[in-house]
């Protein structure tokens, strides 16, 4: 090849991979500003974090909106909750996709610290909507500086489940305390059951853990985010009890199937998501009239447990912004909850409105209503602090160190205070 | 005339017109390869510099990107201690990978290198994990180590009177069974490349040795791993690129035993689902293109490393 041609077909190639390179640093997506109202009938497209069965129940809310708003067209899809938080991501950076998500409790903070998604309080729906929801719910939702981008949808509580006949037959209450659940669990260790109690719903993690700090009457931070608390002898006592269920009384450290193990007696006692009282006498006939619910056992301060759930929020570019927010809002009338609980029961499960009131509604148990009733006045969701979402990975592995590795607590703990005080100031 | 003055002579039509047939000759070609071209650019090279360009950035997919500089890599080599993990757990992994799936892949082909009936049978059953949807293989093999009776690992145990183990979350575990499926997975793959390598050894060497007294040991040092080695060259260093970027079998194996990506204690950790938690699961995009360059210069590295060895030794 002649030189000079060498020559230009480097410098062809240079130029490319510059012109390139300043396309791309040009052309990432930047947000939209505009947002513009639409006094038009909206067309909302609406994906719902949760399985396709859910798409009906959802349908049933949004037919009574579209019915009592004419000519607006509500679609809704599922997204899986693997896929959901990328998909999302996803949406936000391309500037297109859905104008209504539901996610996890802390989406809502995360996507709205990002500014992916709109802060709610502009419609005035917050002040309107706050009043009806379970304060322990209403503040992981509400971010450190007042905004609220997303409002919670449907709650998601720990219950404490029970072989109803097997307790009965040895004599023994429901466990109302650490101590009556650890004298219970030693009873039946000694007739020879192995694994009696179990832990369900992220069995390993922080949300387990986050039961028995609230019981014990810690938290991870004070109220107003400025200090990291989880570092106080409450934890250290929360997470030895914890420890010492899978240490010393074999609770597994993979969550069991719940079900089956209620039914063949293995499992005589549980804590594990509401989710499960539509579940097991469904895939688990035989378990019927044999099993019933009860509130997590209270610590030595007291009751308390972790919430969980979806909120429901709009997305920043949406050209739909007010029937968005008026959407979400009609999910809190007395109609679409009644709407909801129908069409999720005739789907096989229940739905947990954050209404608390209306949990009496329910077609499930009384003892069911009551745990749900009682549980929801005393649950709390995430942590609302900064930093709160990127730590979550080193403490899940600080606490499992204790459980499987015998570490010390209260070092843990204090490695796990560092790491929120560094992520809190950025 | 001399050559220097023919040089010398300014160009004619005659030497223009010359090149013209030229381009016209290639120019179908160029044509033809333009819609692969413009997909190869679209697809691959510019995400892949837009990618070097984001490593530098604080981009988070929604908020413009701010030039970091070197932030992320600094940040990724003295302050990550999840990366740290996830360097060690990949580095076991692709080392016994690697090292058994080839291993394994010879013997097979060794064993089975045949145009029998049998021969053809086997390599057709242990080939068929490599045509089988990874998606489905991962899921079974979840159900296979669930820490439930029907669990089929805990079967087993039980049959010789084992009790039930927490395969997916004792941390000890995590490494090996990856190890394990990846292996029964890929082994398959590797023996039918040995096989065609085996098949292109002419057989008058090995008469040769026959005659000469060789035992099959010798005659398998001496001259079926040498005359093998372009292919086991070419066998290593696709398992490795392919270790190196282990995801699906992480991802959906351990996906239910913590609420981490990478299991309890961060055992089942690799560099690319911890890419992959960075990118989207923190939005911390420009972090997770920092971490994507550095898996391509630490596999360049083993890479080249490994071709020199390759290199080196058959020069001995």
């Amino acid at each position: 090849m002649r030189p000079a041609r060498k020559v230009l077909r480097t410098l062809l190639a240079a130029f490319s991979v510059a012109a390139v390179l300043t396309v791309s640093a040009c052309t990432t997506a930047t947000p939209q500003t505009d947002t513009a109202d639409s006094s038009e009938p909206a067309h909302l497209v609406f994906w719902n974090t949760g399985g396709d069965e859910e798409v009906a129940v959802l349908r049933a809310v949004a037919d009574r909106y579209i019915a009592a708003h004419p000519g607006t067209v509500i679609d809704i899809q599922a997204v899986a909750w693997a896929d959901s938080h990328a998909k999302i991501l996803a949406a936000a950076t391309a500037q297109e996709g859905p104008d209504v998500i539901s996610g996890g409790l802390s989406w809502g903070n995360e996507f709205g610290a990002l500014g992916g998604m709109l802060d709610l309080r502009q419609f005035g729906i917050t002040e309107r909507i706050q009043p009806m929801v379970a304060p322990g719910s209403w503040h992981s939702v509400e971010a450190v500086d007042g905004a609220v981008y997303g409002v919670p949808m449907d709650m998601t509580l720990y219950l404490f489940y029970y072989r109803s006949d097997l307790l009965a037959a040895e004599n023994i209450t429901p466990p109302a305390t650490w101590e009556d659940l650890t004298a219970a669990i030693e009873h039946f260790e000694g007739k020879g059951v192995e694994n009696p109690f179990v832990m369900t719903w992220s069995t390993l993690s922080w949300l387990q853990y986050t039961n028995f700090l609230k019981q014990a009457g810690g938290d991870w931070y004070s109220d107003d985010c400025k200090t990291v608390t989880v570092n106080s002898p409450e934890a250290v006592t929360a997470l030895n009890y914890w420890a010492d269920l899978h240490r010393k009384h074999g609770a597994p450290n993979e969550e069991p199937d719940l079900a089956s193990g209620l039914e063949s007696g293995d499992i005589v006692m549980a804590n594990g998501g509401n989710w499960n009282l539509s579940g097991l006498d469904t895939s688990h006939p035989d378990l019927a009239g044999k099993w019933d619910v009860a509130v997590l056992p209270s610590g030595p301060g007291g009751a308390g447990s972790f919430i969980g759930g979806r909120i429901l929020g709009v997305m920043s570019y949406t050209e739909y912004p007010a029937q968005a927010a008026d959407f979400i809002e009609f999910f809190y009338t007395d109609e679409a909850v009644t709407a909801l609980q129908e069409a999720a029961q005739a789907n096989g499960f229940l739905w947990i409105s954050p209404r608390a009131e209306l949990v009496d509604k329910l077609v499930t148990t009384d003892t069911a209503k009551a745990a749900l009733k009682t549980t929801l006045q005393t649950a709390e969701g995430p942590p609302n602090c900064p930093g709160w979402d990127k730590s979550s990975p080193d403490i899940d592995k600080a606490l499992q160190e204790v459980v499987l590795n015998d570490a010390d607590p209260a070092a843990k703990l204090g490695e796990i205070a560092d790491l929120l005080t560094r992520n809190l100031t950025g | 005339m001399s050559i220097t003055e023919v040089r010398t002579e300014p160009r004619t039509p005659a030497v223009k017109r010359k090149r013209r047939p030229h381009l016209r000759r290639n120019l179908p070609g160029y044509l033809m390869l333009a819609p692969f071209l413009a997909l190869f650019a679209a697809f691959l090279v510019w995400p892949l510099l837009n990618s070097l360009y984001l490593a530098f950035t604080d981009f988070n997919g929604i908020k413009p990107p701010n030039f970091v500089g070197f932030d992320n890599f600094e940040r990724l080599w003295t302050d990550d201690a999840r990366f740290r993990k996830a360097l060690g757990n990949t580095s076991l992994y692709v080392v016994f990978s690697v090292g058994l799936t080839t291993l394994l892949a010879l013997a097979l082909a060794l064993a089975f290198r045949t145009t029998s009936l049998r021969d053809k049978t086997m390599r057709t059953i242990f080939f068929l994990p490599s045509v089988t949807s990874s998606m489905a293989l991962f899921l079974i093999w979840g159900w296979i180590f669930d820490i439930e009776d029907f669990g089929l690992a805990n079967t087993v145990l039980s049959w010789f009177g084992g009790g039930s183990v927490a395969w997916l979350s004792t941390p000890e575990l995590a490494v090996p069974i990856l190890v394990f499926i990846s292996v029964w997975g890929g082994a398959g793959y590797g023996m039918i490349i040995f096989v065609a390598g085996l098949n292109a050894i002419p057989e008058e060497l090995y008469e040769q040795a026959e005659i000469d007294g060789a035992s099959p040991w010798r005659k398998f040092w001496h001259i079926t791993l040498p005359l093998l080695r372009p292919v086991t060259t070419y066998v290593l260093i696709t398992s490795l690129i392919g270790a190196f970027q282990v995801f699906e079998a992480v991802y959906i194996v351990f996906r239910t035993t913590a609420s981490n990506v990478g299991g309890v204690l961060d055992s089942a950790l690799m560099i690319v689902p911890y890419l992959y938690d960075m990118g989207f699961g923190k939005f911390e995009l420009g972090f997770a293109s920092a971490i994507a360059w550095t898996l391509f210069i630490v596999i360049f590295i083993v890479s080249t490393v490994q071709l020199r060895l390759t290199r080196t030794l058959k020069d001995l």
